[in-house]
């Protein structure tokens, strides 16, 4: 149905892992003014679809769950066909064992959170469950929050419960569809915490769709690009970068660095995090000397100067050279290497009153507070 | 005050045979028409829609004619149960049911409509067929709009006359309902148990309209919706 051989990914932390082959898929979707057609292969890991809206990220999500009917295809998830044209087959959605997290989290309003969690439990062979309710809720942080309705939760936990939820159906593969895009830049980096701690704690293969490269980055091992229906790249997110950042217009460009923590006081006050070879001091909190962590800055909090500040009381003042100006419209995401790189958007007017190009010296201004740190998963 | 009582019993006794075959039939039909693109789409809703347009006395000639000793459908019934259903308090109940319908399955279909679909799509993701969805989810969620069509719908049953009287008749003990007697008495001047009859009419229609109110605003809160 595509051209050329299927792309493939392998394991845990992107190509050069177990390499085995857990979803297979070769699908065609036609639509008026619209085609689908992607082909590929996830292995193990965590496998990132990115692409503007409507390239039809959600829409390949859909066919594997079985939710979004294919003109013709072929998907198979650990050797099991769930839908093929040629033979026949087409597994309704309750018999793929494939696990979906929606944007809104879609928990069901009239039961508790409790009560979300055990719907699907309840429905999955015992021979099957491989993961218990109670060690989800613990894991997931939602213990205290089972008694509740939806209604009555924030945001963040209702995501949490969502994917408690799905993940109590011990599916064999968990898709998510944008899981965090009704969440702010903190919320953020907790939920995605979490996942990181379900990939590594229950190996549970995902495939993530997302607007945001950032995500995207701190996520996944490897990373299809799909635009106007068809796959364009598949790699290792950092190395798609440059190229997502063409179309960066409507995608959430934010910074989700990986550090280490290299100096921390016992009083709480901020310390110092190596991000590459920048030094930033951030609020670490309690975390020690040598932690791992990842530091997640909004592309829109970093001030981007043409001469070093002084006398200013933003604690972070970092040298460095524009790698390039992306971007149409008024929005301009600027990429400044300063011993690590930072995606910093800016308008257009700016861009040019300060006549930025690739290779201008600049220093970018960050104030410590507007970092927000987290505990870095198996990174 | 006795034959009342009974004039009354009897009444209910058709009105909740005709809602027993609304509600099965209704939210069946409201669930297709909410939920499914199919062909002949339109001639469903127009089916369901005509007896709402048509004069009652109209569709109790359709139905005498459908159902009469004659047609296909009396035989049928006569060859199973031995009986005809024409003039009995069953024929009734039919008709009474048969103009109900449309009303009902109005509310049913706008009710399950404000279900989130994506809801049952979650669900059928996380193992549920289809029938468990609709009665674990759907049916809940639309419950408060269902329970309101009810009530819009034993309303009209309750009160129905044009087409009851023709393929029931009016016979006083066996199919003779509220609205058949208010009509016999004001044939015969017979006032003071006219109005005593109103005044049933108007008790049972402001309980079960209150009743109807009640739900509807209560369902403009929080049913059928996922969470924000």
């Amino acid at each position: 149905m595509t051209n050329g051989a299927p792309l493939t990914t392998g394991g845990t932390g992107g190509p050069g892992g177990s390499g085995q082959a857990v979803l297979e898929f070769d699908i065609r979707v036609e639509r008026p003014g619209f085609v689908l057609e992607a082909a590929g292969s996830f292995g193990s890991g965590t496998t990132a679809v990115f692409g503007p809206s409507g390239a039809g990220k959600s829409t390949l999500l859909g066919v594997i769950a079985g939710t979004v009917k294919p003109s013709a295809a072929h998907i198979s998830l650990n050797g099991r066909t769930l839908f093929s044209s040629r033979d026949g087959i087409d597994l309704p959605p309750e018999r793929r064992r494939v696990g979906f997290v929606y944007q809104d989290a879609a928990l069901f309003p009239h039961m508790t959170a409790e009560r979300n969690i055990l719907y699907g439990y309840r429905l999955t062979p015992e021979s099957r469950r491989r993961l218990e309710p109670a060690d989800l809720a613990g894991l997931l942080d939602i213990t205290h929050l089972l008694h509740r309705r939806p209604g009555e939760l924030s945001g963040g936990e209702r995501q949490r419960v969502a994917l408690a939820r799905t993940l109590a159906t011990s599916p064999e593969l968990l898709l998510l569809d944008e899981p965090m895009s009704a969440l702010d830049l903190r919320l953020r980096g907790i939920v995605l915490g979490y996942l990181k701690t379900v990939h590594r704690e229950l190996k549970m293969p995902m495939v993530y769709v997302s607007h945001s490269i950032s995500e995207v980055i701190a996520i996944a091992g490897s990373a299809l690009i799909l635009e106007s229906g068809r796959v364009t790249a598949f790699d290792q997110p950092r190395r798609l970068l440059s190229r997502a950042s063409e179309a960066v217009d409507d995608l959430g460009v934010d910074n989700l660095l990986d550090g280490q923590v290299i100096e921390s006081h016992s009083d709480g006050s901020p310390g110092t995090v190596k991000v590459g070879g920048a030094r930033l001091i951030a609020p670490t909190g309690q975390r020690q000397f040598g932690e791992k962590v990842v530091l997640a800055i909004g592309s829109r909090e970093i001030i981007i100067a043409t001469t070093p500040l002084t006398g200013i009381s933003a604690r972070n003042v970092l040298p460095g050279k524009v790698s390039s100006v992306a971007g149409d419209g008024v929005r301009r995401v600027v990429t400044v290497n300063a011993g690590a790189e930072f995606l910093v958007e800016v308008t257009a007017a700016a861009v040019s009153e300060l006549g930025l190009t690739t290779g201008s010296e600049v220093y970018l201004v960050i104030k410590s507070s507007s970092i927000a740190v987290m505990d870095a998963f198996g990174n | 005050m006795g034959p009342d009582i009974s004039i009354v019993l009897l009444s209910l006794q058709i009105a909740g045979l005709a809602m027993a075959i609304v509600i099965p039939a209704g939210i069946a039909t409201g669930w297709l028409l909410a939920r499914k693109r199919f062909r002949g789409r339109f001639a469903l809703e127009a089916i369901t829609t005509l007896p709402l347009a048509l004069p009652p006395v109209l569709v109790g000639f359709v139905l005498l004619w459908a159902t009469g000793g004659n047609s296909w459908l009396g035989r049928a019934v006569n060859a199973v149960f031995g009986v005809d259903i024409v003039f009995t308090w069953v024929a009734a109940a039919v008709a009474a049911a048969v103009v109900a319908f449309p009303l009902s399955v109005r509310a049913f279909t706008s009710a399950i409509a404000g279900v989130d679909s994506r809801l049952e799509v979650a669900a059928r993701g996380l193992g549920a067929g289809p029938m468990r969805v609709f009665f674990t989810i759907t049916l809940p969620l639309a419950y408060r709009g269902i329970m309101a069509g009810v009530l819009l719908g034993f309303v009209r049953a309750f009160s129905e006359f044009g087409a009851t009287i023709i393929v029931a008749g009016n016979i006083p003990g066996r199919t003779q309902t509220v609205p058949s007697a208010i009509f016999t008495r004001i044939s015969t001047g017979d006032d003071a148990a006219v109005w005593r009859l109103a005044i049933v009419s108007v008790v049972i229609a402001v309980i079960a309209l209150g009743t109807h109110n009640y739900l509807l605003r209560r369902s403009d809160g929080e049913a059928g919706r996922a969470a924000p």
